[in-house]
C-alpha cells in the first residue's frame, strides 16, 4: 500500500488520518456522555478534563487531515454509482470535516466561557477564546451538544452507507478504507 | 513664633485622634479566589461580606472582618452548590468565615495585619496585607494573600487530591468604608 492515495485506494497517511480520527471520535462521544452524567466530583473533574484535551487533539489531527487531503485527491468513487450517491457523499463528508471543526471548537468555547480553563493534558495552558460569559456559557453548550448529536447521526449514516457498499452493492467503495483487502464474496 | 506653639495650631487642624471606626460595604467591593483546577485558574467570588476596620491615631489598629460562604458565586450554578456542602464550606454548620486581627503593623504605604482566620471552626493564624487608598472621597482596603486550603478543610474526602484541585488559593480582596 502506498503512502499517497491512488485512483483506487486510499493511502497509508490517509487511512491513519480516518481511523483515528474515528476512534478518538467514538471515544470522545463515549467519556464526553459519562462525563457530563456524572455529579460533581474528582472523577468528574479529571473525566473532563480528558475530554478537552483529546477534543482540542482531534481538532488538531482534523485539520492536519484536511491539509493532506488538499495536497492528495482522494481516490475516485465506484463508476457504477449513481449521481446522487455521488453527491451525497460529497455533501457527507464536506459536513463531516465541517461537524469534525466545529464541534470541538464549540467545546472550547464552552470551557472558555465557563471559566474552566484546558490544559492540554498536564503539558501546556491552552488559551481561552472568550472570556469567561455565563450567557456566552449556556450557549456554547446548546452548540456543542446540537453538532455533537449531528456529528453521531452522521457517524451512522457513513458507517451505514459504507457497510451496504461493502454487502449490498459490493462495489469496492469500502474497501478505499481498509488497509487489508478481505477476499470478496463473489 | 516659637515651634511648639506651631507644632499645636498644626496638631490641632488635624482631624481628632481618637478612635474611628469604619463598616466594610459588600456594595462595590469583591472579595475573589483562585485556584487550579486540572492544571487552569478557576476563580470565583463571594457576594455577602463585612465587618469593621477601626483606626487609632491615624493607624489602623484593628480589624474584624466576616464573609458569608453562602453567597459563592462561580457563574456554574452546579459547582455553586456542590461548594456549600459539608465536603467544602458546609454553609448550614458554618454559616461565617471570620478574620479577627490581633496585630496591625504598617510598612510605608503596606499594611500587615497578623491574626486568626476561622474557617468550618478551623482556627488558624494568617497574616494579611493589604493597602488603604481612597476612592470617591470615601477610604478603600484592598489587598490578597495565599492560603492552603487543606489547612481548613476545605475539599475533604477525595477532594483532598490536589492533583485535580488545587491545594493554594488566593484571595484578593477590596472594599470601601464607611464611617460609623
Amino acid at each position: 500500500m502506498n503512502l499517497r492515495n491512488s485512483t483506487e485506494s486510499y493511502g497509508i497517511i490517509a487511512q491513519t488520518f480516518h481511523w483515528l480520527v474515528a476512534l478518538l471520535v467514538l471515544a470522545q462521544l463515549g467519556i464526553g456522555l459519562y462525563a457530563a452524567n456524572l455529579p460533581v466530583s474528582v472523577a468528574r473533574l479529571r473525566w473532563l478534563s480528558h475530554h478537552k484535551s483529546l477534543g482540542l487533539a482531534i481538532l488538531a489531527l482534523v485539520l492536519l487531515r484536511l491539509g493532506w487531503r488538499a495536497l492528495n485527491p482522494p481516490p475516485e468513487l465506484a463508476r457504477s454509482m449513481p449521481r446522487w450517491e455521488r453527491l451525497a457523499a460529497l455533501a457527507t463528508h464536506r459536513l463531516f470535516y465541517l461537524l469534525l471543526i466545529l464541534a470541538p471548537l464549540c467545546g472550547w468555547l464552552y470551557a472558555s466561557a465557563s471559566g474552566l480553563s484546558v490544559n492540554w493534558f498536564g503539558m501546556f495552558k491552552v488559551p481561552d477564546l472568550v472570556s469567561k460569559d455565563r450567557e456566552l456559557a449556556a450557549l456554547f453548550k446548546a452548540l456543542h451538544i446540537g453538532l455533537v448529536a449531528l456529528l453521531a447521526s452522521l457517524v451512522a449514516l457513513h458507517v451505514a452507507a459504507a457497510l451496504r457498499h461493502e454487502l449490498v452493492l459490493r462495489d469496492g467503495v469500502m474497501r478505499r478504507m481498509l488497509p487489508w483487502k478481505p477476499p470478496s464474496g463473489d | 513664633m516659637p515651634r511648639f506653639l506651631l507644632v499645636l495650631l498644626v496638631s490641632a487642624a488635624l482631624p481628632a485622634a481618637a478612635d474611628e471606626c469604619y463598616s466594610v460595604d459588600a456594595a462595590g467591593g469583591s472579595v475573589s479566589f483562585e485556584l487550579g483546577q486540572a492544571g487552569s485558574p478557576f476563580r470565583g467570588a463571594f457576594r455577602r461580606f463585612g465587618g469593621e476596620l477601626c483606626i487609632v491615631q491615624s493607624q489602623v489598629a484593628r480589624i474584624d472582618v466576616w464573609l458569608e460562604p453562602a453567597s459563592v458565586e462561580t457563574g456554574l450554578p452546579e459547582i455553586d452548590a456542590a461548594l456549600k456542602e459539608k465536603e467544602f464550606f458546609d454553609v448550614g454548620g458554618h454559616p461565617r468565615i471570620a478574620f479577627a486581627s490581633e496585630s496591625v503593623q504598617a510598612r510605608g504605604d503596606r499594611q500587615l495585619a497578623r491574626g486568626v482566620l476561622d474557617i468550618k471552626g478551623k482556627r488558624r493564624n494568617a497574616e494579611v496585607p493589604f493597602r488603604m487608598g481612597e476612592s470617591g472621597g470615601k477610604p478603600v482596603v484592598s489587598g490578597s494573600f495565599t492560603l492552603d486550603r487543606l489547612d481548613y478543610g476545605i475539599g475533604s474526602g477525595e477532594w483532598a487530591d490536589t492533583r485535580w484541585l488545587g491545594a493554594e488559593v488566593k484571595i484578593d480582596f477590596s472594599a470601601t468604608l464607611s464611617r460609623r
